[in-house]
This record gives C-alpha cells, sequence and structure tokens, in this order.
C-alpha cells in the first residue's frame, strides 16, 4: 500500500490555487439564457391561478415554464428506498413553504428574467400555516400535507420509527432516579460559498448535456430523466467540482428544471440561485425536537431510556424518513442501553424542506444523548467521563436494532480525551478495554448485552 | 459584448463628477438621486433590484476624499475610505475599526456610512454614534446652496442633501465600547460613544439603538454618576427587534455600554 | 472603459455601475473571482486593484477605469507557482477551492505590506473571507508560512495533527 499513510498532494491542489478549477458557473456556452425563478411568497396558500402571459411578451424572453410543462410532476427521489413521491417540481395547487417555485423564465439576460418574473401573476388564498412540529398532532392543527401532518409510510405503514428493545417498565421501575431532558437543534443552512447553479446545453443529436454542482451525479441522472420520462442515455451529465455541499447539494432540483427550459427554448440556459435564494430557499438540515427520559442507578448505570423524536421534515418528505431511520439505529450514541422505548416521527411544516447535512440523521441524536448524559453525570454527582466508559458499548452490546458491536471505539476514544485533557482516571478506568463485560462491568441488567458477534 | 448585470438598469443617468462644484451641481436637489460613495451599500443593493434609481451620482472622483488638520481641527471628505479612520483617537479611530472588515473598509466611504438609509434587517450608519459624540458639524450642499450645520440637523435630512465633509474639534478624551459582531458583515449591533471637548463638554451617543445614531441627552446629564446614567441613557432611545438582536438585548446593554464609556473617560480626566 | 486586467489592457463596454465582477466574468471570460454572494459578504470576489484587495462584486466598473487589476490568474501558472499558492497546496488549505482565489489575493497583498506570520494579523487582514470546508486553520498555517518565506515540497504535505495555529506554529 503506497497511498494510506503516506502525505499525497490533492489532485486538484494546482487548479484551486490557479484559478483553473472549473466550477459549473465557469463553464461559458455561448447563447446561453438566463434562468429566474418565481417563488412562493407565502407559507401555506392555495394557487387560484397562474398568469404568465406578460412574462411570455417581455423583452429578452425565450420561455416560461409551470407544472404543465413537466411530464412527470411528482417522483420521489428516494423511491427505490420506499418512500412515495409527494413533492411537485413545480407547484401547482398550493404552496407549502416560502420560497416554492411556481415557474421560471429563461432570457437573454439576468435582469430581463427577473423582470419577467415580476410579471408573473399567481392568486393565492392563504392558508393557517404549521411552523411548529409540537403542533403539528393537535386536533386542530391545520393539515397541511395530503398523508396527513407526519410521514405514514415506514415498513407495514407505520407512522413512526419504532424501537422496542428489553423491557423498559422494568428499567423504570428499578432505576434510582429518572433524568429528564428535551433537546431542540435548529435549522442550520449549509452556506455552500458556491450557490446552487446549474448549466444546461442541447446537442445536436438531441441530448442534453448537463453541468450540474450536484454532489451526486448518477442519482440526479435518475431523476432528471424519471420526471421529464426520458431514457437515461438521453443525458450527459457533467460534474466536476462543487464549491461546498455537505449534503445540501443532493436533492437539488434546478437540473431537471433548467432542462425544460432548455427544451422549450431549443437554447443553452443557466440557472444561478442568488445567496438570498440559497438562504431562503434551499433545503437546510433539520430542526429536531427530541425527548429523553433516562432510567439510573444511583451509581451511575443507564437501565433503560425512552426517547421521542419530532424530526421537523419541513414542506415535504424528501430524505426524512432515512434520516430518521438512521437516527433511531443510533439513538442510543455509544453506550449501551439494554431497554429502550423509541418512538419518531417525521413531522410535516410549512418550512422550507430539510435534507441531509453532514451526519444526516446522526449529529442530532449525538448532540442530545451526549448532553443528556453531562446532565445525569451532574445530577449523580458522578464523573462525566467515568460515566461514559462505564456505560460504554463492548464487543458484542447491540445496537437499538440489534446489530452487535465487533470493535467499538468508545472506551478507547475516551481515554484519549481524557489523557489530552489532563483528567485523571481512577486505576480500573485507566485499564478498561472494550472486551465482552465480565464481573463487576457486568450487572444483572446488562447481561442479555453479552453476545457474539457471529450471526446476529 | 456589453456586460448582461442583474445591477444595470439601462435606465439609471449615471453621473461622475470630477470636482465638488460639478457633484453639487449634479446632485441639483437631490430629487430621484442616489448617491454612490465607494458603492458598498449601494452596489448590492441593485444588484438584488432593491435600488432602480433614475440618476445615480458617483462621487469616487469628485475630489472629496482626505483628511485635513486645522490646528485642533479636524475635517474628513465625504468620500474618505473608513479604513483611513482607524487610527484615530476614540471613539472615532475604534468605531472605524469595528465596522466590516479590511476590505470593505477600504472601498467604504465616511459619507456613504454616515448617510446610509435606514436598514430594514439591521441598523445601518456605524459611524454615527461616533461623529455625534465629538460634536461634528456636516458641510452639505442642495439646490446648490452649501451649508455647515451639527451633524444631528444634518443626519435628520440626509437623504435631501449631498454630505461634502465633516468637521470637529479633536476632544481631550474619547471612549468606545460596542457589542463584538458575530460576523465581520454584520452592522454594529449596539455601541456608544463619549468624548470630552476641551471645554469640558461631555458628549455621548448611541448606534444600533435605533434606526440610526442617537445622542443620549439624558445620559449626559447624569453624567457624574455612570450606573445612573446607564440606566438613565434607555429614555433616549427606542430600540426594536431586528437580526441582529432583539430590543430585549438592546436595553440589557445599552446601560452597560454607556458605564463602560463613562468609566473610562472619567479615568482619562 | 480602460482597464489593465493581469498586466492586459483591456477595453469595456457597459454601464459604469456594473460591478466589476460582473465584467471580468461575463464580458472578459476571466472566471478566477467568484459570484459567491454578490453582496461583499464572502470574498471568493476578492482581486486586487492597484495591489489592494477589494470586493469586486461591490466595485462599480467605473471607480476600475484606469486600474490594474490583478485577479489569481495573475497570479504564478502551474509551472510556476508563487510562494502563497505554493504554501496552499503543501498546507492543504483548498478543499473545495472556490474561496480560494479571493483568499490567495488577500493574502498575497497582505504579505507585499509586510505581513509576518502572526495568526491574529492573518485572520485580521482576512477577516471576511468566508471558507465553509477547511475551518480556516489550514489557511491561517498556509499564508504564516508564505509570509516567513518557507519554501515548500510540492510532492507531499504538511497535514499535521493539531490546529497548529494553537500551538505556536509548530507544523
Amino acid at each position: 500500500m503506497k497511498v494510506v499513510g503516506a502525505r499525497i498532494p490533492r489532485y486538484d491542489g494546482v487548479a484551486h490555487v490557479t484559478g483553473r478549477t472549473t466550477y459549473v458557473d465557469d463553464v461559458r456556452v455561448p447563447g446561453t439564457l438566463w434562468a429566474k425563478a418565481c417563488r412562493s411568497p407565502h407559507h401555506h396558500a392555495a394557487i387560484t391561478s397562474i398568469d404568465t402571459s406578460k412574462a411570455e411578451s417581455m423583452p429578452g424572453v425565450h420561455a416560461v415554464i409551470t407544472w404543465k410543462d413537466v411530464p412527470l410532476l411528482e417522483y420521489g427521489h428516494l423511491s427505490a428506498l420506499g418512500i412515495p413521491a409527494d413533492e411537485p417540481l413545480l407547484a401547482r395547487d398550493e404552496v407549502r413553504y416560502l420560497g416554492q417555485p411556481i415557474a421560471l423564465v429563461a432570457a437573454a439576460s439576468e435582469a430581463q428574467a427577473a423582470a419577467a418574473v415580476d410579471a408573473i401573476e399567481v392568486g393565492f388564498e392563504e392558508r393557517p400555516a404549521l411552523l411548529d412540529v409540537r403542533q403539528a398532532f393537535d386536533a386542530d392543527a391545520p393539515k397541511i400535507h395530503q398523508w396527513g401532518n407526519w410521514y405514514p409510510h415506514f415498513e407495514n405503514e407505520m407512522d413512526r420509527r419504532q424501537i422496542r428493545k428489553g423491557d423498559i417498565d422494568w428499567a423504570f421501575e428499578n432505576a434510582d432516579t429518572i433524568v429528564q431532558g428535551v433537546y431542540r437543534p435548529a435549522a442550520i443552512e449549509h452556506a455552500p460559498v458556491e450557490t446552487q447553479v446549474c448549466q444546461v446545453v442541447p446537442e445536436p443529436d438531441g441530448r442534453l448535456t448537463i453541468y450540474s454542482c450536484t454532489q451526486a451525479l448518477y442519482f440526479s441522472l435518475g431523476v432528471v430523466a424519471a420526471h421529464l420520462q426520458q431514457p437515461l442515455n438521453r443525458f450527459k451529465l457533467v460534474g466536476g467540482t462543487t464549491g461546498g455541499g455537505f449534503g445540501g447539494k443532493v436533492d437539488t432540483a434546478t437540473e431537471t428544471m433548467t432542462c425544460l427550459l432548455v427544451l422549450k427554448s431549443g437554447r443553452p440556459v443557466k440557472w444561478r440561485w442568488t445567496r438570498e435564494e440559497e438562504f431562503l430557499c434551499s433545503s437546510t438540515r433539520a430542526p429536531w425536537h427530541m425527548e429523553l427520559a433516562t432510567a439510573v442507578t444511583k451509581d451511575g448505570w443507564i437501565l433503560g431510556q425512552k426517547m421521542l423524536t419530532l424530526h421537523d421534515s419541513g414542506a415535504y418528505a424528501r430524505f426524512s424518513p432515512y434520516g430518521l431511520t438512521k437516527h433511531s439505529f443510533h439513538h442510543t450514541g455509544a453506550y449501551s442501553i439494554p431497554n429502550l422505548h423509541f418512538d419518531g416521527y417525521v413531522v410535516f411544516t410549512n418550512r422550507t424542506p430539510t435534507t441531509a447535512m453532514r451526519g444526516f440523521g446522526v449529529t442530532s441524536v449525538s448532540f442530545a444523548v451526549e448532553t443528556h448524559l453531562n446532565r445525569i453525570a451532574n445530577e449523580l454527582g458522578i464523573d462525566q467521563v467515568e460515566i461514559r466508559m462505564k456505560n460504554a458499548n463492548r464487543i458484542g452490546d447491540t445496537s437499538p436494532n440489534g446489530i452487535a458491536y465487533t470493535d467499538p471505539s468508545t472506551i478507547d476514544t475516551l481515554k484519549a480525551i481524557a489523557d489530552a485533557i489532563g483528567h485523571e482516571l481512577p486505576a480500573d478506568y485507566r485499564t478498561m478495554t472494550n472486551e465482552p463485560r465480565a464481573g463487576e462491568l457486568l450487572p444483572e441488567h446488562l447481561v442479555s448485552q453479552v453476545g457474539s458477534t457471529e450471526g446476529h | 459584448m456589453a456586460v448582461a448585470s442583474m445591477a444595470v438598469d439601462a435606465a439609471t443617468e449615471i453621473l461622475m463628477p470630477s470636482s465638488e462644484d460639478e457633484a453639487i451641481a449634479a446632485f441639483g436637489d437631490g430629487a430621484d438621486v442616489v448617491v454612490v460613495g465607494g458603492g458598498t451599500i449601494v452596489v448590492p443593493d441593485m444588484t438584488y433590484r432593491r435600488l432602480r434609481p433614475s440618476k445615480a451620482l458617483m462621487l469616487g472622483r469628485a475630489g472629496l476624499s482626505g483628511i485635513t488638520k486645522d490646528g485642533s481641527r479636524v475635517t474628513i471628505g465625504a468620500t474618505t475610505p473608513v479604513q483611513e479612520l482607524t487610527e484615530m483617537a476614540a471613539p472615532i479611530g475604534p468605531c472605524a475599526s469595528n465596522v466590516a472588515d479590511l476590505e470593505i473598509r477600504s472601498q467604504g466611504t465616511v459619507g456613504g456610512n454616515l448617510c446610509a438609509g435606514e436598514g430594514s434587517e439591521a441598523p445601518r450608519g456605524d459611524l454615527q454614534g461616533a461623529f455625534l459624540a465629538v460634536g461634528a458639524t456636516a458641510r452639505s450642499a442642495a439646490g446648490g446652496d452649501v451649508t455647515e450645520e451639527p451633524l444631528e440637523d444634518f443626519l435628520a435630512k440626509r437623504g435631501e442633501r449631498l454630505l461634502l465633509s465633516v468637521s470637529f474639534d479633536e476632544p481631550a478624551a474619547g471612549a468606545f465600547a460596542g457589542l463584538d459582531r458575530p460576523h465581520t458583515h454584520d452592522y454594529t449591533a449596539l455601541a456608544v460613544s463619549g468624548a470630552r471637548a476641551t471645554d469640558g463638554t461631555l458628549r455621548l451617543a448611541a448606534t444600533g439603538a435605533g434606526s440610526w445614531g442617537a445622542r443620549l441627552l439624558s445620559a449626559e446629564a447624569a453624567a457624574g454618576d455612570p450606573a445612573a446614567a446607564g440606566e438613565a441613557a434607555l429614555q433616549d432611545v427606542s430600540p426594536r427587534d431586528d437580526a441582529l438582536a432583539s430590543a430585549w438585548y438592546r436595553t440589557k446593554v445599552l446601560p452597560v455600554l454607556v458605564r463602560r464609556v463613562l468609566t473610562e473617560l472619567k479615568e482619562s480626566a | 472603459m480602460n482597464l489593465t486586467v493581469n498586466g492586459v489592457a483591456r477595453e469595456i463596454d457597459g454601464s459604469a455601475l456594473a460591478p466589476l465582477l460582473d465584467v471580468l466574468r461575463d464580458e472578459l471570460g476571466i472566471t478566477g473571482p467568484k459570484a459567491g454572494c454578490h453582496q461583499g459578504g464572502c470574498g471568493s470576489c476578492t482581486v486586487l486593484v492597484d495591489g489592494e484587495p477589494r470586493r469586486s462584486c461591490l466595485v462599480p466598473a467605473g471607480y476600475a477605469e484606469g486600474t490594474q487589476i490583478t485577479t489569481v490568474e495573475g497570479m504564478g501558472p502551474p509551472e510556476d507557482l508563487s510562494p502563497v499558492q505554493q504554501a496552499f497546496v503543501h498546507y492543504y488549505a483548498a478543499q473545495c477551492g472556490f474561496c480560494t482565489s479571493g483568499m490567495l489575493l488577500a493574502a498575497q497583498a497582505y504579505i507585499d505590506r509586510g505581513g509576518t506570520d502572526d495568526p491574529e494579523a492573518i485572520q485580521h487582514a482576512l477577516a471576511g473571507h468566508v471558507c465553509r470546508c477547511t475551518g480556516y486553520s489550514k489557511i491561517i498555517d498556509a499564508i504564516a508560512a508564505a509570509a516567513r518565506g518557507d519554501s515548500f515540497d510540492l510532492t507531499t504535505t504538511a497535514v499535521g495533527k493539531h490546529t497548529t495555529m494553537s500551538n505556536g506554529g509548530a507544523a
């Protein structure tokens, strides 16, 4: 192995420092038209009319598209994972989030496209908006999604991710104390320095060349082909360097809409989002609402945990069911908790749809678990590092969804942290390993965790 | 091939005078004129189509930049870059250093900063507080007539007059205290400037406590007791919620900043 | 309007209010400076105007007339990289690379006016330049190394274990 452990310069380092790396907006194709979007000014409203006639006759305008121009209006990006379609490419009867695209214009200049967008007339009837996940379950909550206010299509048509492990009632009856906490990380905008951008070129042979900043080229190819109802080989996707994505450029729909403008105008088209659009309309990491109740003994054993998660999916499902699934599998963090009661919901609100960002679904639960552990340690008067090592995952312990760990690194990591910060550990902690539990480190409630890593 | 930039509107008449007299004439009575100092505020407003001026008066070549001293009287031309103020004594120096970052300070002008229109998401006019505290006067023109008046009076009609320069007498002592900015491009959420003139007159002013800089007259009256003055300052302002901070937060912090400035001024007596 | 870009005299059409960024990218085809925000908030558009760093998205073309503009394309080519470009390669200071052109020019100007390897001075000079990928520490390490006059082996990288800013510059 020549590369592992070696210090290899980036293959694109020299290109980056000489300004030669080509990002999508650096692709210059003569005759390219500029695209601009007409977007919803409301969180939630019915659309009563869409009139693009004025826009179509404005100077420099070559094409205007609405939902009528889309061969397959709704396509589930993760239908391969069993998540059905719920989101129209362009709004038809209603808008469910501020910034939702309704129509697009392609014109000779950016300014002309923007002026034409201003001339598109959309009739709205505002509806009450649901902006707080906690209210989604109220009897009088506005109903904002055709499936109801939370996603109902997990396996066996479950309306939540549910994990039941061991005997939670036993854990709560035998605890010395129950520690509760509510954790609510807010939405985070990826804010890549490169905004979303796409350039599409019609080729003489009838194919479309798509220059995209997507993080997932083949994925985007499938999405475009599905919405346009065309075979995959109609499109040539050219990726390259994305100017930062962090998960925010995996659900891009710019390619599809730009292709439609190209098909209608016969000209190359570029759509470059402004920074305002990127902040206001692009998908974010989701806000989460997590409630934990943990059954603990006075010497710091975690007997069991109840957890309720509300994941704010925004107006549409996108990848949220997948994110929540990962969240549920990891909801005990780096620690062994044998008795579990977890319910997680993908909740719809009239906010910008949410998506992946750096550790999709898991960063939220890590935040909650770690903060909660400190709360537990403080309440019990136990050292924050020791309580973690005591309850750490060990070889053979199982995850919330029953996967046995073969080589968990919790203990080694905590020892390294203690070392780095000069935190003294007692002798028996200094010698702890991740070997399966035995002796004092195997109290009754953890006997069930001792497992083989072969054939779980 | 001419650039098809979002910022450009073919209908905008561009005026680029090359002297103060030409600038005054071009400004006229200011009707429908947008004044462009360095461009750091106006150009993005045009790019985002918030501003579509029928006339744009670009002052960059009108010779209005520069700092001159006549004894202890300092005069700063309206198109002097903010960066040129950063080494001056408090309050102006630290106030200017607290504006944006090096590149923007080097392009943005004193006049552009002082005359910035009310921002919807954040208070503008970072420098107003410092110049009010040193008792500055503003020389401006409208309809061909040039007037010098207290800065307060000019600010009240800054949309109608063309700022040419500001002047002040160097104070005996000055101080500045402001909230740290979460990001270099945030306008100052809240800052207090104070100065004691050579004749002993004390002036206090805040930026970010309302839509533009305000003298803190009640605080000045109680200046002998910094803590009391801090509380009194709340009578002089109407803080609001915006993207940078809540009104509540500003009312909690303003007395602290006033106290710090007064304490510093006392110690330099 | 006439201006010089990377040593070459250019004539530009259009409005004196057009942002220099749009003139460079759309009229002159110089795509090194990037359109990250078009409001001066990210620094990816920074160019040198008569040797001084400015946000090209904020500079009206009329003010750029008669000046010497330097973009990243006017720094060294691949076969002759300037020290600060070499430093960025060697220190892994560019990941997606979108902020890099602006960072390099601001860094070059900082070094040209006598900037040292003091991390705080570097941060102050480059305040307002946003990077979403690197966390800034390697950018600061690279600029410090270039300011010191270090030489660089571009066949390897100086990827250290810790943020070197915080331990006094040890690589």
